[in-house]
């Protein structure tokens, strides 16, 4: 439970879960509803809403969490067309990609990634201020992007 | 007793002629995560054409796609499942999904688990079963990629269901069959007539469950993608007398079940299943089943 909220905070966001709803199992947090908790048997595999693992002290969030994010205030890029393209195959964001952001951008920030339709893609770390001019540089790098769900089936 | 000739033989006894098909590829949108219409909207912007499928709420048929729909931002954001048109069809012949307790007995890969948290609008809960783990991690990925958030996962054998201590409402049996030729080439050489027996008893096995956790007026809908007799009509009529079950009229794309299969005379109300043979969809058998009203 610590290991999400720290996650949550990196976004400048807070995002208000019940600890009597979260479950975990195999190092894997559900968040359940009154109705799923009441019915859940100790031997299950999934349940509810999939919020990240931990492994080796590390919390991998669920794309379902990062979702629960981008609906608070939290630290957000907007791309374009095509560096959403591009990062949902695993590139890093360029600034000329960038549309719009929000939150300080500060080098080491760590910041959602949305389509131009309001769509979480995942998140990545800031490299460099955003106010930068130079166009070329790599200002996001990717850390993960729903392309994942590919190619975790590989 | 196998090969094409056999089985081809055995389908025009059943009054069908047997010709290829090519299978279109069809979504479903997800409307639990999005608009009908903006999806089908930023589809199209993208160079995906789409044709309505008639006799499905929510289905399309991609009838040109620059890209694979598959590695599409917008199915990875969960706003539709690749779905083909038959195997859209089971879920849509329950009554009222909100808020009910579902059990959706064979559910991996989880199209058809995706498609009841759809309709039941992330309302309720499901108790979706596998009883192959490797099939569970698809299933997984599944719901976390279409935001399902009212679905319970168990490494379980559906034969054993009576020991979640549950009584379900609607039970979804998308059972596991010999599936068809015309979602796979080799099956004619693949399949034998003893492979389509022993599904058949799995099948019936699956029934006496299933039977057992169906709560007093609740609904079993029990779907094949098989062509075979012993898995559809044949074991309805079996379950029709061996298990206090009876079918419910439905309403749905195919042909009336068969109630005269190889010269034995089924229970007339069989013709309340549809059969569809390949051809626009593949091929696929679904019947809604619910407790006979004078029985225990």
């Amino acid at each position: 439970m610590r290991q999400i909220n720290d996650f949550i905070s990196k976004f400048n966001a807070s995002v208000s879960l019940d600890r009597d709803l979260i479950v975990k199992k195999d190092g894997r947090y559900f968040l359940l509803d009154r109705k799923l908790k009441s019915l859940i048997r100790k031997h299950f595999l999934y349940a509810g809403t999939y919020l990240g693992k931990e492994e080796n002290d590390t919390f991998f969030p669920s794309f379902n969490l990062l979702a629960m994010i981008a609906q608070t205030d939290a630290n957000r890029i907007v791309v374009d067309k095509k560096s959403e393209w591009l990062f949902v195959c695993g590139r890093d964001v360029f600034k000329r990609g960038i549309t719009r952001t929000s939150g300080p951008g500060r080098k080491g920030d760590y910041t959602l990634i949305l389509n131009e339709h309001g769509n979480c893609l995942g998140f990545g770390r800031i490299l460099r201020y955003l106010d930068t001019q130079d166009q070329s540089k790599i200002a996001v790098k990717n850390i993960v992007d729903i392309g994942d769900f590919l190619r975790r089936e590989r | 007793m196998s090969g094409k000739e056999f089985f081809v033989n055995r389908y025009r006894q059943l009054g069908w002629r047997y010709e290829p098909v090519e299978l279109k590829r069809a979504i479903r949108i997800n409307c639990m995560n999005a608009e009908r219409t903006e999806i089908k909207e930023r589809l199209e912007s993208r160079g995906v054409q789409l044709q309505k499928i008639p006799f499905l709420e929510g289905g399309y048929w991609i009838s040109e796609s620059d890209f694979s729909v598959g590695a599409m931002t917008e199915y990875l954001l969960g706003f539709y499942s690749i779905q083909e048109a038959a195997a859209q069809i089971p879920v849509m012949l329950f009554s009222e999904l909100k808020d009910k307790l579902v059990l959706d007995a064979c559910a991996a890969p989880g199209g058809k688990t995706v498609q009841l948290a759809d309709l039941m609008c992330n309302t309720g809960v499901i108790i979706a079963l596998d009883i192959e783990k490797r099939r569970l991690a698809a299933l997984s990925n599944h719901l976390e990629r279409c935001l399902v958030r009212n679905t319970i996962v168990y490494h379980q054998d559906a034969r054993l269901c009576r020991r979640l201590n549950l009584k379900f409402d609607r039970i979804l049996l998308d059972m596991p069959c010999s599936g068809n030729f015309a979602t796979d080439e080799e099956w004619f050489s693949r399949r034998t007539i003893e492979n389509v027996e022993n599904n058949a008893k799995l099948q019936r096995e699956i029934l006496i469950e299933a039977k057992k956790v169906l709560q007093e007026h609740g609904e079993i809908v029990y779907a094949t993608c098989s062509l075979e007799p012993e898995e559809d009509e044949l074991n309805i009529d079996w379950a029709i007398t061996n298990l206090g079950l009876q079918t419910e009229n439905i309403e749905c794309y195919g042909e009336k079940g068969l109630t005269k299969v190889f010269g034995r005379k089924l229970d007339s109300s069989v013709e309340n299943c549809r059969r569809i043979w390949p051809g626009k969809t593949q091929g696929f058998f679904v019947c809604k089943l619910k407790k006979q009203v004078n029985r225990k």
